[in-house]
């Protein structure tokens, strides 16, 4: 089926001691690696407690804001067609060796069409959930803070979100679940996009702004009452907050803002309808933006077509 | 302790030690434009027309630029007075949106004032 999910997101953070606070003790992520990158920068990799790959979070000391994210294809032979659509669509595509990033095997990497850097890999070393598969128990008895069970989703900018829609749809063959458009006439123009390949509501979602910029990346919870459960450990551990829980029109999702030590955008996100290819795509006009956004405020707030990092 | 004044309004506020620009403005009951709060986005800068500050923690060079650190730029969340500071505030306008607090922060300036002026005790 080619991309299954996005597999990491690879973010800096100014201060790992303070990163490693806020991403081990209040989001409650494993650690399963700490090491220098060859450029000389502290690296520490996470999973979540109901993540099996080796991590999906990636910190790296030195600046904020994205390095890469990492796409996970089902098969192997998916790498090769991959490589072959980026190129049909006229990008750049290196080689990457297993090994360049610890743990994970060999793949391509190309920067897109908004600036941001993809890698695309078919394995990664096994760790197994924290419940394992036999027998498991609905979850881990000992979490830690929130305890987010898994990375779920990213939000990015970039200058020409169309073409950026059109890179996912023609490279990775996802679909748009919701979008953003300035009217329903043809010639709108496409201010956001939610993208996924399966039923997962939004892998990616990219709205216009500047090139290569993070808007936030998310991790998924369940439901209302862990978002709101989240938000209060968030209070507790004076975490920065951006938007207090809510509902996303868009997606349906419920969800919290927050900033980490850094002040990369995080999310926990609750919830989302079930996604199918042939769904008609959800189409929400300029003018109910801030509906589409936060449902219930209805208004975007200063911040989040401004702040990115 | 340092005193911030706020141009172009001459408002002047009284900061607690150790306290940011920001964290300071804010419990004084004022607000402005900021952002994540935490040194990332750069939303929340000001120029520092007098006066010192120190970073408290590191600042990417993504957010405050070589040039930036020279010419008066100061990222309010991050920046602690080392003294008073005479700053101007960039497109964002500063609100006294909670004049309770304000009032609080005007007494306490005084005192602090009255206090320093008061003549030594021989």
């Amino acid at each position: 089926m080619g991309i299954m999910r996005m597999g990491y997101a690879h973010v800096r953070v100014t201060d790992m001691t303070e990163a490693k606070n806020h991403y081990g003790s209040t989001m409650g992520l494993y650690e399963t690696l700490e090491d220098v990158s060859p450029e000389g920068n502290k690296r520490v990799f996470y999973k979540g407690w109901d993540e099996w790959d080796h991590h999906s979070v990636v910190l790296e000391e030195g600046g904020v804001g994205v390095v890469k994210y990492g796409w996970k294809a089902q098969h192997e032979a998916d790498i090769e067609a991959i490589e072959n659509k980026a190129k049909t669509f006229g990008l750049t595509v290196e080689r990457m060796s297993a090994g360049e990033n610890p743990e994970v095997g060999d793949g391509i990497r190309f920067t897109t069409t908004s600036d941001h850097v993809f890698e695309v890999f078919h394995s990664q070393t096994a760790i197994g959930t924290e419940v394992g598969t036999h027998n498991p128990d609905p979850f881990p008895r000992h979490l830690v803070g929130i305890g987010v069970p898994a990375l779920d989703h990213s939000l990015i900018t970039c200058e020409d979100p169309k073409l950026m829609e059109k890179l996912l749809m023609d490279v990775f063959d996802f679909y748009p679940t919701e979008r953003i458009q300035t009217s329903l006439e043809d010639d709108h123009e496409l201010a956001g996009t939610w993208l996924t390949s399966n039923n997962q509501i939004h892998q990616m979602a990219v709205i216009g702004g500047p090139q290569g910029k993070l808007h936030h990346f998310a991790f998924r919870l369940d439901d209302w009452s862990q978002v709101g459960h989240a938000a209060d450990l968030l209070t507790m551990d004076d975490v920065a907050v951006d938007v207090t829980p809510t509902r996303h029109g868009i997606t349906r999702g419920q969800t919290t803002y927050f900033f980490d030590p850094s002040g990369n955008r995080n999310e926990v996100f609750g919830g989302g309808y079930l996604a199918f290819p042939d769904r008609p795509t959800n189409v929400w006009t300029v003018d109910q933006i801030g509906k589409g956004i936060f449902y219930h405020s209805r208004e975007l707030n200063e911040r989040f077509t401004s702040v990115l990092t | 302790m340092a005193t911030i004044i706020v141009q172009p309004s001459g408002a002047e506020i009284f900061i607690s030690p150790d306290d940011t620009v920001l964290a300071g403005l804010q419990k004084a009951g004022y607000a402005y434009t900021v952002g994540c709060r935490r040194g990332g986005c750069g939303i929340c800068k000001v120029d520092v027309l007098d006066g010192s500050f120190t970073y408290n923690r590191t600042v990417a060079d993504s957010v405050i630029t070589a040039t930036e650190r020279t010419d008066g730029t100061c990222l309010s969340c991050r920046a602690v007075p080392d003294e008073d500071l005479t700053i101007q505030m960039r497109d964002a306008s500063l609100r006294l949106v909670n004049p309770l607090l304000g009032q609080l922060n005007a007494k306490a300036r005084e005192r602090a004032r009255a206090a320093s002026n008061a003549p030594e005790e021989q």
